[in-house]
């Protein structure tokens, strides 16, 4: 295939989101007013599709300490770690991450997505076996394909069906990977991680956990689903990012492996890259001292996701799992998903459209992630306006209540 | 060949073009030589799915890179023809 067919290729992804008005690429924030509010054409939209979780992005002490530490240290690191050295800033980073987390290796990476890249390009080699979640991320497919390991999908969320997976490598599952996330990012499912641990530990393999939606979301300090599922001394590797509720750019890894710090040495994402800027960290670190200090913010959080949730369901919308901070709600066509996409715009709300196949096991989704930041009035204000946007849809509101 | 190899390649194509018939198709006939790719329209969600029915079918391991080497129905059937005659 030549690179004109793969422009033609990418040409007729785009024309057949435009032949449904769907394309994303389109919404421009021409102002962002607030971590729950932006003008898009003109119009004054409030957002509820930015994954910012706890709002953070616009809170005073994250701001003083990005220009505080842009002012003190400059716009850009101009270097990867490896070559230019570290910043105090990543340092310290880590050293708070390793706290909170009590454990002796963090690591920080430029992104997230490269943190899950970093981590499994520098751990795997060709012939070593890795078990993921059939709903992983981009990123953790990627990670696995470029480090040439043999990688096999489980079930979503199905405990026995990664136990069959592991008894059928035979002696290849000791020492195999076993790969799930916390909330899952499309559906806002959970991971029955207690489980998928247990079956993990069971045949003597590793667990990884990507928790880049479920940090400052989940468990009683706010370290994620492995916290609540009261794993954090069995798993073996946990990912997150900077870019949810830490409110910045980056990505962190952990691990109750001392030996897990070597991946400096070998993880071609992490000395290949520039490491993040001294605005970002400082970011970063605020919004970490943020979560460890104040848990009302994911307990505001909860309360509008349950505010949201409810209100969805009393709508009569289908929704693709329990209530968490991201709600998905499933509508039956490609075509009707565009219709009610851009019905929300009209009404002043923005909400991701998903298609597949990165909406599984539905025609479309409409994502809403929830804001510790959104007000009651502004949940309310989303509830009616899926109420006036499905008010033009075939299917009155309330008729596909289940 | 065996008539026992010859028994396993018919199970493993029969199997396969009946997963595969759920899936559209640019030509009208789903045969060994149907580029997966090129001829049919299945999304990567559906391929692992895909690929998740076959191990639970032939009791194997089906590492999801192994796709880098199929390209044509008869490539993938080669594949778990491979798989389950070394299936520990």
């Amino acid at each position: 295939m030549s690179i004109s067919d793969r422009f033609a290729e990418l040409a007729h992804i785009r024309d057949s989101l435009g032949a449904v008005e769907a394309d994303p690429s389109r919404i421009v924030m021409e102002k962002i007013l607030s971590p729950t509010e932006a003008l898009i054409a003109g119009k004054r939209t409030i957002l509820v599709g930015t994954n910012n979780y706890l709002g953070l992005t616009f809170e005073p002490e994250l701001l003083d300490a990005a220009c505080a530490a842009m002012h003190e240290q400059g716009s850009g690191t101009t270097g990867s770690r490896m070559a230019n050295g570290s910043f105090a800033g990543h340092a310290a980073l880590e050293r708070d991450f390793a706290e909170f987390y009590d454990v002796p290796s963090a690591m920080i990476f430029s992104t997230g997505y490269q943190t899950n890249l970093g981590l499994l390009m520098a751990i795997l080699r060709p012939g070593d076996k890795v078990v993921l979640d059939s709903h992983s991320h981009a990123c953790i497919y990627d990670g696995c394909r470029i480090s040439g390991a043999d990688f096999l999908a489980f079930r979503h969320n199905d405990p026995e069906d990664l136990r069959k997976r592991l008894r059928r490598l035979g002696g290849d599952a000791e020492g195999a990977l076993v790969i799930a996330e916390g909330l899952y990012s499309m559906l806002g499912d959970i991971a029955p991680l207690a489980d998928l641990c247990a079956v993990a530990k069971e045949y003597g393999a590793w667990f990884m956990v990507d928790e880049a939606h479920s940090f400052g979301v989940y468990g009683e300090r706010g370290l994620g689903l492995c916290e609540e599922a009261g794993i954090l001394d069995q798993v073996d590797f946990i990912t997150g990012t900077f870019s949810k509720s830490l409110a910045s750019l980056g990505g962190f890894c952990v691990s109750r492996h001392p030996e897990m710090q070597l991946l400096r040495y070998g993880s071609r994402p992490y000395i290949f890259t520039a490491s993040s800027s001294p605005a970002n960290i400082a970011a970063a670190d605020a919004a970490l001292r943020a979560i460890r200090t104040r848990p009302e913010i994911k307990d505001k959080l909860w309360a509008n996701a349950n505010r949201l949730y409810d209100g969805l369901k009393g709508l009569g919308y289908e929704l693709a799992s329990t209530v968490s901070p991201v709600i998905a709600v499933r509508v039956p066509s490609k075509e009707e998903g565009a219709r009610l996409w851009n019905a929300l715009l009209d009404e002043g709300v923005y909400v991701n459209l998903v298609l597949p196949p990165a909406a599984p096991d539905s025609a479309a989704l409409l994502r809403c992630s929830l804001s510790a930041a959104h007000s009651f009035e502004q949940i309310d204000a989303i509830l009616s306006a899926f109420k006036a946007a499905s008010a033009g849809s075939d299917r009155a509101v309330g008729a596909s209540a289940h | 060949m065996s008539h026992e190899t010859q028994d396993l390649d018919q199970e493993i194509m029969q199997t396969l073009l009946t997963h595969l018939a759920r899936f559209p198709t640019k030509s009208d006939e789903l045969n060994a030589q149907t580029d997966l790719a090129a001829d049919m329209n299945i999304d990567s969600v559906n391929m692992m799915e895909l690929l998740m029915e076959i191990e639970d079918t032939f009791d194997v391991s089906f590492p999801l890179n192994m796709m880098a080497n199929v390209n044509t129905v008869q490539d993938l059937a080669n594949q778990i023809k491979q798989l389950v005659e070394n299936r520990p």
